[in-house]
């Protein structure tokens, strides 16, 4: 057995409370489930066992982590225990003073989403008025001179409007254009036959992206998540179970990754039993699908193994039942005819879009 | 050509690349949104310097830290790396 790596950054989810309702969320669908938050002292600590562990960045997110009112708060406590911060937010309620008191607090960038460059098809999406505040919360945080990553979740709906929502980011002159694919967990997996693109779809923003990328090199930096329904392997969940990165769930859960909760063969230890350390080199959860030595055939003497790590195992556990087989998104994958249905059971798909809701949602506080 | 601008304007790093020292691993690195890049000794010592000025000044002040003379070189190498993946700026404003 080779040594564990020390992670490198937390996801921290303060809450899962969100103004908007956005179809493509990976939140859980049982949001009511997982109510309880963490307080400010608790958070504080854990950042502070976070940066003891080897995390050298910290992901603010959510849900919308500006419903919490202790952000600033904790922004300041991330910097002061030497963490990079990120806020991870819809923006609807970024005013210029919320920004202004998170710059000053130390907050290093701030990823911004928007669901469409188009404002009506973006309310829709979200389920509220939100194109104009995101665009509000955009100068604001030039004004502030925030490094602006917009990310831009792709699906059917949006995926024909791709010029459109590169000339966008170029006129918002935000630094990084993060164009991801819907990745199908949470109330993505629900929505998914109306969700999927078609492969016209996505062959064509491809090259809508290449040339993008050609032409506005050293204006804007465009990351493509590809969207691994349509690609030949895996994607690289994680960098590898328990290798880089870790989650803690609103409720104080640690999961290796913020959707891991899908998965109901497995259970997660929460922050208050057991520190950051002893849980990410000791719990059996971390351990699981850790490495190579879980994985099954075709992975085990596959020679992509180490850079792929079998992909995805809440996809697995979602199209199969097992969280243990070969993601079968993988073209080797005994199970990728799952995959080929999901795509023409797409195409033909005719049910409603479920919005992101919390039945009888908490009060703020 | 392109050292010569590189002389005339200032070296920054880009919005929100910040230079860290990481006491657990014991290394240098530079971070940056959704990333981060282990930084040697020189490089280090380059980054924590571009701050504004120019890359002629950056040389100057680590020709006394740095005594072979490859180092102007590297300076410059190092300098259009870290420029490639966006992490600097060549800046002509003040």
């Amino acid at each position: 057995m080779t040594t564990i790596p020390r992670p490198l950054a937390l996801l921290a989810e303060l809450t899962y409370r969100c103004p908007l309702q956005c179809p493509f969320c990976s939140n859980p669908l049982e949001l009511a489930r997982y109510r309880d938050e963490l307080d400010t002292s608790v958070w504080q600590r854990v950042l502070g066992e976070a940066s003891e562990l080897g995390v050298a960045q910290v992901h603010f997110s959510g849900g919308e982590p500006l419903v919490r009112r202790d952000l600033v708060e904790l922004v300041r406590t991330a910097r002061e225990r030497d963490l990079y911060s990120n806020l991870s937010t819809g923006a609807t309620t970024a005013t210029p003073e919320k920004l202004s008191q998170l710059r000053s607090a130390g907050l290093d960038a701030l990823q911004i989403s928007l669901p469409d460059s188009d404002s009506a098809a973006n309310d829709w999406l979200t389920g509220a008025p939100s194109f104009k505040q995101k665009r509000a919360a955009v100068a604001a945080a030039h004004d502030l001179d925030f490094p602006i990553t917009l990310n831009v979740v792709l699906h059917r709906y949006n995926l024909d409007r791709l010029d459109e929502i590169i000339r966008l980011a170029t006129d918002w002159r935000v630094d990084r254009l993060e164009l991801a694919h819907t990745q199908y967990t949470g109330w993505a997996f629900r929505n998914r036959a109306r969700l999927l693109p078609t492969r016209a779809q996505v062959d064509r923003a491809e090259e809508v992206v290449a040339a993008a990328e050609l032409k506005l090199a050293g204006r804007l930096q465009i990351l493509h998540v590809l969207p691994d329904y349509f690609q030949e392997f895996p994607k690289a969940c994680l960098n590898g179970w328990g290798s880089t990165f870790l989650t803690v769930a609103p409720d104080g859960a640690v999961l290796p990754c913020q959707t891991a909760r899908e998965i109901p063969q497995l259970s997660f230890p929460t922050v208050h039993n057991k520190s950051l350390e002893q849980i990410w080199f000791d719990d059996p959860v971390f351990q699981r699908f850790r490495g190579c030595d879980w994985m099954p055939e075709p992975c085990r003497s596959c020679e992509r193994r180490e850079q792929d790590f079998g992909g995805c195992r809440c996809q697995a556990y979602l199209m199969t039942g097992d969280p243990a087989v070969t993601d079968p998104v993988c073209q080797l994958s005994p199970e990728h005819e799952l995959v080929e249905q999901a795509l023409s059971d797409a195409a033909e798909a005719r049910d409603e879009l479920a919005f992101r809701v919390i039945p009888a949602s908490p009060l703020a506080r | 050509m392109k050292n010569d601008s590189q002389k005339a304007t200032q070296v920054k790093l880009a919005r929100g690349v910040r230079y860290r020292w990481d006491g657990v691993r014991e290394q240098h690195q530079l971070l940056y949104p959704e990333g981060l890049l282990v930084l040697n000794d020189t490089g280090a010592a380059i980054a924590q310097l571009c701050d504004g000025r120019s890359a002629d000044e950056i040389k100057r002040t680590l020709a006394n830290s740095f005594s072979d003379r490859q180092v102007e070189n590297d300076i410059d190498d190092f300098l259009e790396r870290l420029a490639q993946r966006g992490l600097v700026r060549h800046d002509n404003d003040p």
